[in-house]
């Protein structure tokens, strides 16, 4: 578990062409997240969020202001889902799976056993990735990064590119994972339903990447769609929603 | 100009001198030599051809720098090699293999520009964001992914390395299929001429069906790849 | 593709000499400048090697007429000429051939399964097999050269062609029919535009091989020409005097190629963006990988 801290960040990528505007990414984020939570960022394209979490991991620099990740006060281990599998496809699932680990290789099978298992794919662990369904393919991420044992783990709208009934049954798998090993998780998504499915604090960035709302979700876990109370969450998340697109019409128009 | 018997022998001819050659041995013996030859060779190209091929994807300089002289190796009429190395290596097995190493060298050094260009770049960036270092992303993520282009380099500039080699055999080797070709030349004797030649052929096409289906065992995850 | 950082010292990156050393143009002229001193070093190191500044000395006087010291004052437009002459008629002949037999090839299965083997093996045919067989025929003169560059070039051809005309998408030809659009309609405008980049291909392939077999041909059965004429010098142990031809050979090759053939076929392939690509990762006598892959058929 570990503690994520932003501070004041901003973030601008230089101007595509000579004497054009740079584009501001993100202009002013603050927030703080510890322990075993769930939080979601959700947000149209172009908030900001992707690049948020390209910053956090460390693959991007800020413009200004800090991101402390950290796990009893020391530098905390990250684990990354993409929205593609981001498999080696010539390596088998096994092999895929030591890649990422520096534990030995026995060790490291053991574990990466343990996590194939949880997303239901320890009989496919010789096999190579390009014999596997994309669903097949983004388990054997989500075990890859939760294989790592990772104190903040970061997905980036890891079942977007799914279809409908795969994302829900991963969703599913998702969260029952979650519940067992008491990650901190950050979650990009553009879809609120899945976010008030899956976090117990959601985050809406507007366009521009300025938080516009920060929202706890007082649900007990395991979440069902069919729930009343569910609708209603969902329901008041979507109106912010629907306000804040409003708002952000009205500035435009 | 009449064709006729004596100026195209008729296959039963051919056939016959073909299988005198397989009878006595020869067609073992010279062919070993000249295959053997043909693989230096492209050891010798794969040496050079890899690290240049490797520095020409990554840099522009290098892209520049070495872009003319690859291009003109493999543009080089066999005939000038078969000569240089005969000045240079006289009667010998290295003119042979240095001619097949220059000419295929172009072949190898693109290809694995090629490939290196291709990495995927996703790939690189998820190495980094699970903390694997230099040497982890040039083991597991480039040299699997220039591999096949390496490999598909060495198969397609068969054909063209074992002509080489036969032709500086021609002029400057007192062994190998090329040698024998001359010689039944200056005996003028077609259908010798003819019997070298089909074999040649035979194993030409004989050793690039091996190398396609090597190639597609070894890189089998690529069919799924792409299928996928 | 990373560029790696060269240098890290702002002052000497702003130099403008050494940014003209590091542009593109720099690391070619570097690279020439390294071939001509890995070949000084190599003429010193082996006896028989001649040195660069010989070779360009004989080059010059062979191109001008001058005297070489007794052995055979230049006579370059004779040889040369001749060479280019039964180049030339050799391409032209062997392109058509090659383009109907592509066509025929291209358009009809049946040929296909009953001719791809024998084409195979044509193209599998070295270019020197066609020189002693056409020496050993004809005798020396004219016609080795002419016959060596029409069966060498022409299966290249055939094949590039075939592969153009099958590249026409079946859908369009259902279509056109469909359409019941007219036999040379259908030829002018949909077989003929698609086929033409090929056919372009087939054209610069073909060069590059007329171009080294009339060559080959000319060292074994000719009498006069750029292969007689190198041959001369190297049987009189003059390597300069062969190297220079080569070179000579080679530049010519490399001019034709470089300002007319390669800008045209860039132009016929215009409207397909990969295949563009593939022309420019290519050199002359290179093959690109997906070319060769169905020219191995």
């Amino acid at each position: 578990m570990a503690t994520l801290q932003i501070t004041n960040l901003t973030k601008s990528f230089p101007a595509h062409s000579k004497g054009g505007q740079p584009t501001r990414a993100i202009q002013g984020i603050s927030f703080e997240m510890s322990g075993q939570v769930f939080v979601s960022l959700v947000g149209p394209s172009g908030c900001g969020k992707s690049t948020l979490l390209n910053i956090v991991s460390g693959v991007d620099t800020p413009s200004s202001g800090t991101v402390a990740v950290t796990q009893d006060s020391q530098k905390a281990k990250l684990g990354y889902v993409f929205q593609d599998p981001r498999l080696l496809p010539w390596r088998t699932v096994m092999q895929n799976m030591l890649y990422v680990t520096d534990l030995s290789e026995e060790e490291g099978r053991v574990n990466a056993r343990r996590y194939l298992e949880m997303v239901g794919l320890d009989h496919a662990e010789d096999m190579f990735p390009g014999q596997l369904s994309g669903g097949m393919q983004q388990r054997v991420g989500i075990a890859r990064a939760f294989s790592v044992d990772p104190d903040l783990l970061l997905m980036d709208e890891p079942f977007s590119h799914l279809d409908a009934i795969t994302a829900r049954s991963l969703r599913e798998e998702l969260q029952s994972m979650w519940n067992a090993t008491k990650k901190t998780v950050l979650f990009v998504t553009h879809d609120v339903m899945e976010a008030v499915q899956l976090s117990d604090r959601i985050i809406t960035l507007a366009h521009g990447g300025t938080v516009f709302d920060d929202v706890a979700v007082d649900l007990p876990f395991p979440r069902k769609a069919s729930d009343p109370d569910f609708a209603t969450h969902q329901a008041e998340i979507l109106a912010r929603f629907e306000t804040m697109e409003a708002e952000r019409a009205e500035k435009a128009g | 100009m009449i064709l006729d018997q004596f100026t195209l022998p008729g296959p039963v001819k051919v056939w016959q001198a073909i299988w005198e050659i397989l009878k006595s041995g020869a067609f073992f013996d010279d062919f070993q030599i000249s295959i053997t030859k043909t693989f230096m060779g492209f050891g010798i190209a794969a040496l050079f051809g890899v690290p240049i091929g490797f520095l020409m994807g990554r840099t522009g300089y290098w892209k520049a720098f070495f872009h003319d002289g690859v291009v003109g190796a493999g543009s080089v009429p066999g005939i000038v090699y078969a000569i240089m190395a005969l000045v240079i290596f006289g009667i010998g097995f290295q003119g042979p293999v240095l001619a097949v190493g220059l000419i295929s060298m172009p072949f190898i050094a693109l290809n694995v520009a090629e490939g290196i260009e291709g990495v995927d770049q996703d790939l690189v960036r998820m190495s980094s964001a699970y903390g694997r270092n230099e040497r982890q992303v040039l083991r597991h993520v480039t040299a699997p992914s220039i591999l096949p282009f390496v490999f598909a380099g060495v198969r397609l500039s068969f054909a063209i390395a074992w002509k080489v080699e036969a032709l500086t055999e021609v002029f400057g080797s007192s062994n190998g299929v090329g040698f024998q070709i001359r010689f039944a030349f200056q005996g003028f004797s077609i259908t010798r001429v003819l019997a070298w030649t089909l074999m040649f052929i035979f194993v030409l096409l004989v050793i690039e069906r091996i190398l396609a289906v090597l190639e597609r065992r070894l890189f089998r995850w690529r069919t799924w790849e792409q299928a996928a | 593709m990373s560029t790696a950082a060269t240098l890290d010292r702002p002052r000497l990156r702003r130099n403008p000499v050494v940014r003209a050393l590091l542009s593109t143009w720099g690391a070619r002229l570097t690279s020439y400048v390294a071939f001509l001193v890995a070949w000084q070093l190599l003429a010193w190191y082996v006896d028989r090697v001649p040195e660069p500044w010989e070779t360009f000395d004989f080059i010059w006087r062979e191109i001008s007429g001058g005297s070489h010291g007794g052995v055979r004052p230049g006579e370059f437009w004779e040889h040369f000429s001749a060479t280019l002459g039964r180049f030339s008629i050799g391409l032209s002949i062997g392109f058509v051939v090659g383009t109907v037999l592509g066509i025929a090839l291209g358009s009809s299965m049946f040929l296909r399964a009953l001719l791809s083997d024998m084409l195979l093996v044509l193209l599998a045919l070295p270019a020197i097999i066609w020189a002693f067989l056409t020496t050993m025929w004809f005798g020396l003169g004219w016609e080795a050269p002419v016959y060596t560059v029409i069966l060498s070039a022409a299966p290249f051809v055939a094949v590039n062609v075939a592969q153009g005309v099958r590249s026409v998408s079946p859908d369009l030809h259902r279509m056109s029919e469909a359409y019941g659009v007219p036999r040379n309609r259908r030829m002018r405008s949909l077989l003929l535009p698609a086929v033409t980049g090929y056919l372009f291909t087939g054209l610069r392939f073909g060069v590059i091989i007329s171009w080294n077999a009339v060559l080959l041909a000319e060292w074994f059965g000719a009498v006069d020409g750029v292969g007689w004429r190198a041959r001369l010098w190297y049987d009189a142990a003059r390597y300069r005097g062969f190297l220079g031809w080569a070179i000579i050979f080679i530049a010519f090759i490399f001019l034709l190629d470089g300002l007319v053939l390669s800008p045209l076929q860039r132009r016929a392939f215009r409207w397909r963006k990969s295949a563009a690509a593939d022309v420019e990762t290519e050199g002359l006598g290179g093959f690109d990988a997906e070319e060769l892959s169905t020219m191995g058929l």
